[in-house]
C-alpha cells in the first residue's frame, strides 16, 4: 500500500479582516497518495487557492489538521519568472533559497532544463521566451529542488488554447516521467479529466469535498484521453456535479 | 533580440530613415529655440527694448563668468555648491533607503512612523532654518544638513511605496520555497524595485539642489546660492543670472548622470 503524502482532516480556515470574517473551508477532508496525480475542481472563489496555501504550510488551519510528508513545489497561474534573472538563474532559485546549490544539484537542474527543450535558452531572459516556454521554465524551476509534492494552482489558465493543450501535454509528461506526486487546482473540467488519476469536486464556499472520482482511462496522454469515448461521459457528470 | 533579421525590407529601411530624421529634427528644433531665445535676449538689451541692468544679457553673463574665472573664484563657488549638493544627495539617498528598508521590514515600525513621515513631508523645511543655524552653525555643515532634510523624506516615501508594492504572487512563491525575510529582501524586493530606485534618484537630484541653494540662502559665505543672494543685495543682476545659468548646467549634468546609470542598471526589470 502506498503512503499518503498529504492528508487534510476536517480542516477549517477563517480569514479575518476588519469588515468581518470569511470561512474559506470547513470540514474539508481528503488525502493524496504518493505518485498520484489529483485534480481539484470547484466553483470560482470557493477556496481552492486557500487549500493550496494550507497544503504548502503558508496558512495554518483554524480547526482540524493538515499533515504533509516532504517538501512542496508551488506553481502558479502566471509563471512568475524573475525578469532580472536569466532562465538558468530562475531555475536555480529554489536551490539558492534552500541553500542546496551544490554542483550536483545544479547539474541536475541544468540536465532537466536540457531534457525538456530549454537548453538554448538557459542564458536568455524570460522576456525572450514564448508563453509556453516560460511556463515550462516555471515547471522546471518547481522541479529543481526535487519536491515531494507539486502544488499547481491553475498553471495553464493564462495561456491561449493552442499553447495550453501543448503545454498541458508537456507538463503532464514531465510530471509522469519524473514520477512526481501532484495536486492540480483547476476550474477547467476537461483539463482535470485529461490529466488526473483522481478528481475531487468541491462545494461552493466554504469548500468541502462533494465528490471523488477515480478515472480509469488506462492511458495517461492527455490528448489521447480527450479522444476517448469515456471523456465526454466524465465531462457531463462533473459538469452536473459542479453546477449542482 | 537574438535572431534579428539582417536584411530589412525596403519599407523598413524607409521607416528607419524617417525615424532618424525625426529624431534629428527634434534635436535641431530644441537647439534652435535656445539660440533664438539667446539671440532675442541679447538683441533686446542692445536695441534698448530692455534694460540690461535689470535683465542682464548673454554676453554680460559670458564676461561675468570670465571675470569670475580671472579672479579665481569661479571654480571655488561651483566647487562649494557642488560638494554640498553631492554630499547631501548621497547621504539623503543612503539614509533614506536604509530607513525605507527598515520600515518595510517591521510592520509595527511602519505603522508607528507613518503619521510622522506625512507631517515631515508637508512641513516646509525652510521653517527649520533658524534651528539648523543654532545646531550646525553657519558653515557648510548647516547646508548639507538642509539638503539631507529636504531630500530624505522623499526618498523614504518613494522607496517604501515601491517596496510595499512587491508582487504578492512572487512573495507567495518565495515563501513556498521556504525563503526567510532576508532572502525575500535580497532576492525579490531589492532587485524588483530597481526602476523605482532610478526614478527616486531623479527626484532626489532636484530635491538636493533645492536643499543646498535654500541652505546657502539662509547661511553661507560661498557657493552659487550665495552669489545669487549677494548679487541681489548689491543689485548686480549679471551675477545673479550667471549663477543661475551655472546652476542649470550643473543640475542638468547631474540628471544626465542618473540617466546614464539607468541605462546600465535597468535592463531586465520590466515584466
Ligand atoms: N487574504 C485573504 N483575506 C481575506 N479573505 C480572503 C483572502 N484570500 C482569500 N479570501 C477569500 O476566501 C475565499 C476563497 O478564496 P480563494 O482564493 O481560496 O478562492 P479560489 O477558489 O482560489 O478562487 P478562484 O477560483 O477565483 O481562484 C474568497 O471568498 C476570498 O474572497
Ligand atoms: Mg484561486
Amino acid at each position: 500500500m502506498k503512503e499518503n503524502i498529504l492528508t487534510f482532516e476536517n480542516v477549517k480556515l477563517i480569514y479575518h479582516t476588519v469588515r468581518g470574517e470569511t470561512v474559506a473551508t470547513e470540514g474539508l477532508s481528503f488525502t493524496v497518495e504518493e505518485g498520484e496525480f489529483v485534480a481539484i475542481i470547484g466553483p470560482s472563489g470557493c477556496g481552492k487557492s486557500t487549500l493550496l496555501s494550507l497544503a504548502a504550510g503558508l496558512l495554518s488551519p483554524s480547526e482540524g489538521k493538515v499533515v504533509r510528508r516532504g517538501s512542496v513545489g508551488y506553481m502558479l497561474q502566471r509563471d512568475e519568472l524573475f525578469a532580472w534573472r536569466t532562465v538558468e538563474r530562475n531555475i536555480l532559485l529554489p536551490l539558492e533559497i534552500g541553500k542546496k546549490l551544490t554542483p550536483a544539484m545544479r547539474e541536475e537542474a541544468r540536465a532537466l532544463a536540457e531534457k525538456y527543450g530549454l537548453k538554448d535558452f538557459l542564458g536568455s531572459y524570460p522576456t525572450e521566451l514564448s508563453g509556453g516556454m516560460r511556463q515550462r521554465a516555471a515547471l522546471i524551476r518547481t522541479l529543481a529542488a526535487a519536491p515531494d509534492i507539486l502544488l499547481l494552482d491553475e498553471p495553464f489558465s493564462a495561456l491561449d488554447y493552442q499553447t495550453r493543450l501543448n503545454v498541458t501535454k508537456d507538463v503532464a509528461n514531465i510530471i509522469r516521467r519524473e514520477n512526481k506526486t501532484a495536486l492540480l487546482i483547476t476550474h477547467d473540467i476537461s483539463e482535470a479529466i485529461s490529466l488526473a488519476d483522481r478528481v475531487i469536486v468541491l462545494t461552493g464556499r466554504p469548500a468541502r469535498v462533494a465528490h471523488v472520482h477515480t478515472l480509469d482511462f488506462g492511458e495517461n496522454d492527455p490528448l489521447k484521453r480527450r479522444e476517448n469515448k469515456q471523456f465526454s461521459v466524465w465531462f457531463e457528470l462533473l459538469w452536473k456535479e459542479l453546477n449542482a | 533580440m537574438k535572431n534579428r533579421v539582417k536584411n530589412f525590407s525596403e519599407e523598413h529601411a524607409l521607416w528607419l530613415k524617417k525615424r532618424s530624421f525625426r529624431l534629428a529634427a527634434v534635436q535641431a528644433v530644441r537647439i534652435g529655440i535656445l539660440l533664438v531665445l539667446l539671440l532675442f535676449w541679447e538683441l533686446s538689451t542692445r536695441l534698448g527694448w530692455a534694460d540690461p541692468f535689470l535683465v542682464s544679457s548673454p554676453s554680460r553673463i559670458f564676461s561675468t563668468i570670465g571675470s569670475l574665472y580671472r579672479e579665481g573664484t569661479l571654480f571655488y563657488h561651483i566647487g562649494v555648491t557642488l560638494a554640498e549638493t553631492l554630499i547631501g544627495f548621497a547621504a539623503a539617498v543612503a539614509l533614506g533607503y536604509a530607513i525605507a528598508l527598515l520600515l518595510w521590514w517591521s510592520d509595527l515600525l511602519r505603522r508607528v512612523a507613518e503619521p510622522y513621515i506625512v507631517v515631515l513631508n508637508a512641513l516646509p523645511k525652510i521653517a527649520l532654518g533658524p534651528l539648523i543655524i543654532i545646531w550646525c552653525g553657519t558653515g557648510s555643515k548647516a547646508i548639507v544638513f538642509m539638503t539631507i532634510l529636504v531630500g530624505i523624506i522623499v526618498v523614504i516615501m518613494h522607496m517604501l511605496s515601491a517596496f510595499m508594492q512587491t508582487d504578492e504572487n512572487k512573495l507567495l512563491l518565495l515563501r513556498s520555497m521556504g525563503a526567510n525575510k532576508r532572502q525575500i529582501l535580497t532576492k525579490l524586493v531589492i532587485p524588483s524595485t530597481r526602476a523605482a530606485f532610478i526614478s527616486m534618484l531623479k527626484v532626489a537630484v532636484g530635491m538636493s539642489w533645492i536643499g543646498s541653494i535654500m541652505g546657502e540662502y539662509i547661511v553661507s559665505r560661498a557657493g552659487l546660492g550665495y552669489l545669487i543672494v549677494y548679487g541681489g543685495q548689491v543689485f548686480k543682476l549679471d551675477l545673479v543670472m550667471t549663477a543661475t545659468v551655472l546652476l542649470c548646467l550643473l543640475a542638468a549634468a547631474m540628471y544626465f548622470l542618473v540617466v546614464l546609470l539607468e541605462k546600465i542598471l535597468v535592463k531586465n526589470t520590466k515584466n
